[in-house]
């Protein structure tokens, strides 16, 4: 091989080298954060991805950090800190949970909600996860504390719509509103919920609250 | 009856011995039939051709053409991390967003719908402009978004749930579904 074919060769594979790598940071960040912080979140990124945990979550807080004119090694950490509840959500929830299941479970663990809770969330109900698991953090973010608030939902988690779920998570916040402790309004009002719950499943051509 | 068939016997011999006139190029055609390899021949041709080694002299300018050339296929070929999943249009809900900020110039709806780009979803101001609002259509799920007056305050959404903060600066979520 002469040196010309060298010179060639070296080219090729660094150009295709930087592209590669150019092409594994999304461009959206490259766009919104200086090339180290790139660098720094494309790396999160990389070991999110591998271990099979949603990546979008992760853009988005970056994103997010960016358009708050956040300090560089305060995205990287916000970044870091998704992806480790978004792994430990994923360990609770079940390895076939959406990437949304994971995104509301990590949320629900940052407001306070126990893995346990979520696993028994899990278990308990067949349907989506999202809406119980939103709910779920709505109450705790409101004031609720985090075992009243997991006692509720699990309560529900059974029988309740999630249209149910949520009209109970907005009954328990204006009841919050008007004066009522938080533990107190989410258990009078998972009651009134699960007994709407029976009593439509019980009656399931009644017409849903519109 | 003999003499007939003698008679007829060295008629046809007759005719037999008489030369016979050829086609010309029958000999060239036959001949280049016989040249021409089949199809399992040809490919073993094109084959022994690719896989010879030979010496290709080029130039580094035109190496590192070819390099750019093949980094630029590389680059403009689409991939998944830049596109949104497509949604069944039945994921799809209107969401309507408003926020009172009297006195304000701009009022932006930023969050993880729009990638927290502030030139993507401007409100518009109602009442006086005292009163800013926009509907968007939002897929099912948990999404985190704040209000941004006049390009430098974050406002949270005073009727949503608060988003945990990671930034000092106040973010709410709205579920869609349930």
């Amino acid at each position: 091989m002469t040196i010309v074919h060298r010179v060639a060769t070296l080219a090729l594979a660094a150009a295709l080298f930087l592209t590669g790598v150019a092409r594994a940071q999304d461009p959206r960040l490259v766009h919104r954060l200086d090339s180290s912080t790139t660098a720094a979140v494309g790396e999160l990124l990389d070991s999110a991805r591998t271990a099979g945990l949603p990546v979008e979550p992760l853009v988005q807080r970056a994103l997010e950090g960016a358009a708050k004119h956040a300090e560089p090694d305060r995205i990287v950490a916000a970044v870091r800190r998704l992806a480790g509840e978004l792994g430990v959500a994923r360990a609770a929830l079940g390895r076939e949970s959406s990437p949304a299941e994971l995104d509301a479970g990590a949320s629900a663990l940052r407001a306070g909600v126990r893995p346990e809770d979520l696993t028994l969330l899990r278990q308990r109900r067949t349907q989506s996860l999202t809406v119980a698991l939103a709910a779920l953090t709505d109450l705790v973010v409101g004031g609720v504390p985090p075992d009243s608030a997991a006692s509720a939902v699990l309560a529900l988690a059974a029988r309740a719509r999630d249209d149910q779920i949520a009209d109970f998570r907005r009954a328990v916040e204006r009841d919050i509103a008007l004066g009522a402790t938080p533990a107190a309004a989410a258990a009078v009002r998972v009651d009134a919920t699960l007994h709407e719950a029976t009593n439509a499943a019980a009656n399931p051509n009644t017409p849903r609250k519109p | 009856m003999f003499e007939h068939d003698d008679d007829a016997l060295n008629r046809m011999i007759d005719r037999l011995r008489e030369p016979v006139e050829m086609d010309p190029r029958l000999d060239t055609r036959v001949m280049a039939r016989v040249a021409a390899p089949g199809f399992g021949a040809r490919a073993a041709l094109v084959w022994e051709w690719l896989r010879r080694p030979r010496a290709v002299a080029i130039s580094p300018i035109a190496g590192l053409g070819l390099a750019a050339a093949a980094a630029v296929l590389i680059w403009v070929l689409p991939t998944h991390t830049s596109q949104p999943p497509s949604l069944p249009a039945t994921d799809i809900t209107p969401v309507q967003f408003v926020v009172v900020a009297p006195g304000a110039e701009s009022v932006s709806l930023v969050g993880d719908f729009n990638d927290w780009d502030a030139r993507l979803t401007p409100m518009r101001a109602e009442r006086d402009g005292r009163l800013w609002t926009v509907t968007i259509p939002l897929p099912a799920g948990r999404h985190r978004y704040a209000f941004l007056v006049n390009g430098a305050r974050w406002l949270a959404d005073p009727s949503a749930p608060r988003a945990p903060d990671d930034f000092g600066t106040p973010s709410s979520v709205v579920t869609v579904g349930g």
